[in-house]
C-alpha cells in the first residue's frame, strides 16, 4: 500500500512558486531521502505536507493513505499520523515538555475519537522514550526547548515522534547541527520507528545521516521538482560530485 | 481656569458633601480638622482631568456626578478568594472582617491634590503591618479587599501601611476583587517604608468587577541596601488607575518591578510606574508584559528619574506587549530623566503578535489552533507569573488567564511544581 502519493504538485509562498510539478510515491515500510541544493524546495515540501497555511498549493494532489489531504488542517494531519520534524524547533518557555506532550497526544486522540490516556500510563510511556533518547528525565518539567542546545532540540523532536507514533515521518534537516554522538542517538530513534506500516521521508543536505539511517530510495530535488531518483548509491554520488551537474541536467 | 475649578467644585460638593458629613460624624473628634482640611483640598482641586500630563490617558473628571455614599457593610462567602498558607486579612467594602486595626495616621499619597484629598478625607485603615528589626516572616501576609455594590454610586476608601524595620523581611499579597453589581468607586493607598536591609515583596492581583472604577497609589521608600520587589497583575475593572512611586533613598537600595496586565473586555487600565533614584549605587529593574484583549485600552508609563547625586545608578526596563485582538490598544511609554553623568540606564519596548511559526509548530503536533494560541499566550505571561513563589496564587493567575483566552488548557498538566516527574526518571 502507498502511504503517500504526490502528483504534479505546485506550491507557492508569498507569490513565489517553489514547487513546480513534483511527483513522489512512498510505500509502506519505506525510507526515502530527499536531497538537493539550497533553495530547491526541500523545506517547502516538508511544510506543505505538514499543512502550513502560508504555503499555498496551486496545483496537483497529495494523497495520504489513499485520501486527498488538501482540506485537512495541520492538527488534523497530525492526528491522522503525519509528523514533521522541524529544522529549527521552537522554544516555548513556561510550558513544560510534559504538558506539551500530553496536550499533543490527548488532542490527537480526541480528534480520532479515542479516550484520553491515564496519567500514570502516559508518564511511564514518555519516560521510557526519554531514556531511549538518552535525555535527562528532568527535561520533562522544563519549558519546551527552553535553553536547549541545537542537538538537544533535535533529540526532542525525535522524542516527540516516538511518543506520538506517527505513520508518516517527514524530518526536515533533522541531522543539521548535530555532533556525531547526537547524530547516532537521533538515527537510532528514527530506526526504531521503521516498521512495515510506517514510512519516513528524510529531507537532508548531507549524506552523513544516511550512513546511520539506510534509505530505500534517494531523490534529488532541484528547481521544485524531483530530477533524479535512485538507491542509496545515489547519495554517495551526490556527496562526491555535488549538485552542479544535476542542476545543469535539469 | 479658576472658574472651571469653582464649577467642578460646586458639582463635587453637591455629590460628596453629604457622604463626607455622615462619615465625619462617625470619626473621633481628634481627626475632624485634618479630615475636613483634606475634604476642602478635594473640593478645591476636584478630580484630575486629561489636561494634566500624568492623567493624559485617564480622565477621572468624567466620574458620575450623582450623589455618592460610602458602601455599606456586606456579608459574603470569602472562601473562593482565600489562598491558604498565608496570614489572611479581609475587608469587605472597607469593613474589616475580624478585629479592626488602628492606623498610625492619615494617608498622604504623593498624588494629584484633589484625589489625594478625597482619599485622605474618607480613608479607613486597611492593612497595618509593622515588622521589628530582623523580623523575617516565612508566611506571606494576604490582604484581601472585596467590593460589592447593590446600588450605583457606592464608594470605598482604604489605606494600607507597611513598615519594615532594619533587616525585616516579608511577602505581602494585596488582592483587590469585587462581585458583579452596580457601578462603584474605590480608592486605596499603600505606604511602605523599608529601613536599611529590609526586604518587601509585594504581589498585587487586581480582579475587580466590570463595574468598578479604582485608583490605587503605592508609595515606597527604600532604605540603604533594602529591596522592594513588586509583581503586579491587573485583569479586571472598568476603569483602573494604578500609581506606583518607588524612591531609592540610600546607597545600595534596589527595586524590581514586574507587571502583567490584560483586560478581557471593554476596560481601561492605566499603570504609572515611577522609580526615583535619589541616592548613588541604586539598582532598578522593570519588567512588564501586556496582553491586549478585546476592546481594552491599556496605558503603561515606566518612568525612571536619576537625581544629580545618584551616580552609579544601574537601571533597566523591558516592556513587551502581545496584541491578541484587533480592537485592543496599548500605549506603552518608557521615560528616562537623568541628571547624573555616571549611570547605566537601558530600556526596550516591543509590541507584537504571536509567532506564526510557533503556532504552526504546536499544530503540527496535533494541538488545535485555539489551544496553541492559548498555550503561547500563557508562555508569554509566564515570564511574570513565574516570579511568584506562592504556588496556589500562581495557579490561580494561570487559570484566570486561560479563562480570559477562552481556550481549554489542561492546567493540571502544566506542572506548577511538577510532582509527577522526579529527577531520577524512575516510572511511578
Amino acid at each position: 500500500m502507498k502511504i503517500l502519493e504526490i502528483e504534479n504538485l505546485h506550491a507557492e509562498v508569498g507569490g513565489n512558486e517553489i514547487l513546480k510539478g513534483l511527483d513522489l510515491s512512498v510505500g509502506a515500510g519505506e525510507v526515502h531521502a530527499i536531497m538537493g541544493p539550497n533553495g530547491a524546495g526541500k523545506s517547502t515540501l516538508s511544510k506543505v505536507l505538514a499543512g502550513a497555511e502560508d504555503y499555498v498549493v496551486t496545483g496537483g494532489t497529495i494523497r495520504y493513505q489513499g485520501n486527498d489531504i488538501a482540506e485537512l488542517s495541520a492538527e488534523q494531519r497530525a492526528a491522522h499520523g503525519i509528523f514533521m520534524g522541524f529544522q529549527y524547533p521552537v522554544e516555548i518557555p513556561g510550558v513544560s515538555n510534559m504538558m506539551f506532550l500530553k496536550a499533543a497526544v490527548n488532542a490527537q486522540r480526541k480528534e480520532r475519537g479515542e479516550k484520553e490516556l491515564e496519567a500514570a500510563d502516559f508518564l511511564a510511556w514518555v519516560r521510557h522514550r526519554v531514556k531511549q533518547m538518552k535525555m535527562d528525565p528532568a527535561m520533562l518539567s522544563r519549558g519546551v526547548n527552553q535553553g536547549f542546545s541545537g542537538g538537544e532540540k533535535k533529540r526532542n523532536e525525535i522524542l516527540q515522534m516516538l511518543v506520538l507514533e506517527p505513520k508518516l515521518m517527514v524530518l526536515d534537516e533533522t541531522d543539521s547541527g548535530l555532533d556525531i554522538d547526537a547524530l547516532k542517538i537521533v538515527s537510532d530513534g528514527i530506526n526504531t520507528m521503521r516498521s512495515p506500516e510506517r514510512a519516513t521521508i528524510l529531507v537532508t543536505h548531507y549524506q552523513r545521516l544516511l550512513d546511520y539511517v539506510q534509505p530505500d530510495f534517494v531523490h534529488v530535488l532541484a528547481g521544485g521538482r524531483i530530477v533524479k531518483s535512485g538507491g542509496p548509491e545515489l547519495a554517495r554520488e551526490l556527496e562526491e560530485k555535488g549538485y552542479g551537474w544535476l542542476q545543469q541536467a535539469a | 481656569m479658576t472658574q472651571k475649578i469653582m464649577h467642578a467644585g460646586d458639582g463635587i460638593h453637591a455629590s460628596y458633601g453629604e457622604a463626607f458629613a455622615a462619615f465625619a460624624g462617625s470619626l473621633p473628634a481628634a481627626e475632624h480638622a485634618a479630615r475636613a482640611a483634606a475634604f476642602d483640598e478635594f473640593i478645591q482641586h476636584g478630580f484630575p482631568d486629561d489636561a494634566i500630563e500624568r492623567w493624559h490617558y485617564t480622565n477621572l473628571s468624567t466620574l458620575p456626578k450623582q450623589a455618592v455614599r460610602l458602601a455599606a457593610a456586606a456579608a459574603l462567602d470569602t472562601a473562593p478568594w482565600q489562598l491558604g498558607d498565608c496570614d489572611e486579612f479581609i475587608w469587605i467594602n472597607g469593613e474589616p472582617q475580624g478585629a479592626a486595626t488602628d492606623a498610625a495616621g492619615l494617608p498622604a499619597p504623593d498624588a494629584h491634590a484633589g484625589l489625594a484629598g478625597l482619599h485622605r478625607a474618607f480613608a479607613r485603615p486597611g492593612l497595618q503591618l509593622a515588622l521589628g528589626a530582623g523580623e523575617q516572616r516565612e508566611r506571606p501576609v494576604h490582604a484581601l479587599t472585596i467590593s460589592t455594590a447593590a446600588e450605583a454610586g457606592e464608594m470605598t476608601h482604604l489605606a494600607h501601611r507597611i513598615s519594615l524595620a532594619r533587616g525585616a523581611k516579608v511577602t505581602v499579597i494585596l488582592q483587590n476583587v469585587g462581585t458583579d453589581g452596580a457601578a462603584r468607586f474605590i480608592t486605596q493607598s499603600l505606604a511602605a517604608d523599608l529601613a536599611d536591609g529590609a526586604q518587601l515583596t509585594l504581589i498585587r492581583l487586581q480582579d475587580e468587577s466590570r463595574a468598578t472604577t479604582q485608583w490605587l497609589q503605592t508609595d515606597v521608600n527604600v532604605g540603604r541596601d533594602a529591596r522592594f520587589e513588586l509583581i503586579n497583575v491587573d485583569f479586571g475593572g472598568k476603569l483602573i488607575r494604578n500609581d506606583w512611586r518607588v524612591k531609592l533613598l540610600a546607597p545600595g537600595a534596589q527595586t524590581e518591578l514586574a507587571g502583567l496586565f490584560g483586560s478581557d473586555a471593554r476596560a481601561h487600565l492605566d499603570n504609572q510606574y515611577e522609580i526615583d533614584h535619589v541616592a548613588a549605587h541604586g539598582t532598578s529593574r522593570q519588567f512588564f508584559r501586556g496582553l491586549g484583549f478585546g476592546n481594552s485600552k491599556t496605558v503603561l508609563n515606566g518612568r525612571v528619574v536619576v537625581q544629580r547625586g545618584a551616580q552609579k545608578t544601574d537601571s533597566e526596563q523591558s516592556i513587551a506587549n502581545l496584541m491578541l485582538a484587533k480592537g485592543a490598544e496599548i500605549d506603552a511609554k518608557p521615560e528616562l530623566e537623568i541628571y547624573a553623568d555616571d549611570v547605566k540606564c537601558a530600556h526596550g519596548a516591543t509590541c507584537g503578535q504571536l509567532d506564526d511559526t510557533a503556532v504552526f509548530y504546536l499544530r503540527t503536533r496535533g494541538v488545535p489552533e485555539a489551544t496553541a494560541r492559548a498555550l503561547l499566550t500563557y508562555s508569554f505571561a509566564n515570564d511574570v507569573i513565574a516570579r511568584i513563589a506562592h504556588a496556589g496564587l500562581r495557579e490561580r493567575i494561570a487559570r484566570r488567564i486561560t479563562a480570559a483566552l477562552g481556550a481549554e488548557l489542561d492546567l493540571d498538566a502544566l506542572s506548577f511544581e511538577d510532582e509527577t516527574v522526579d529527577a531520577t526518571g524512575d516510572a511511578l
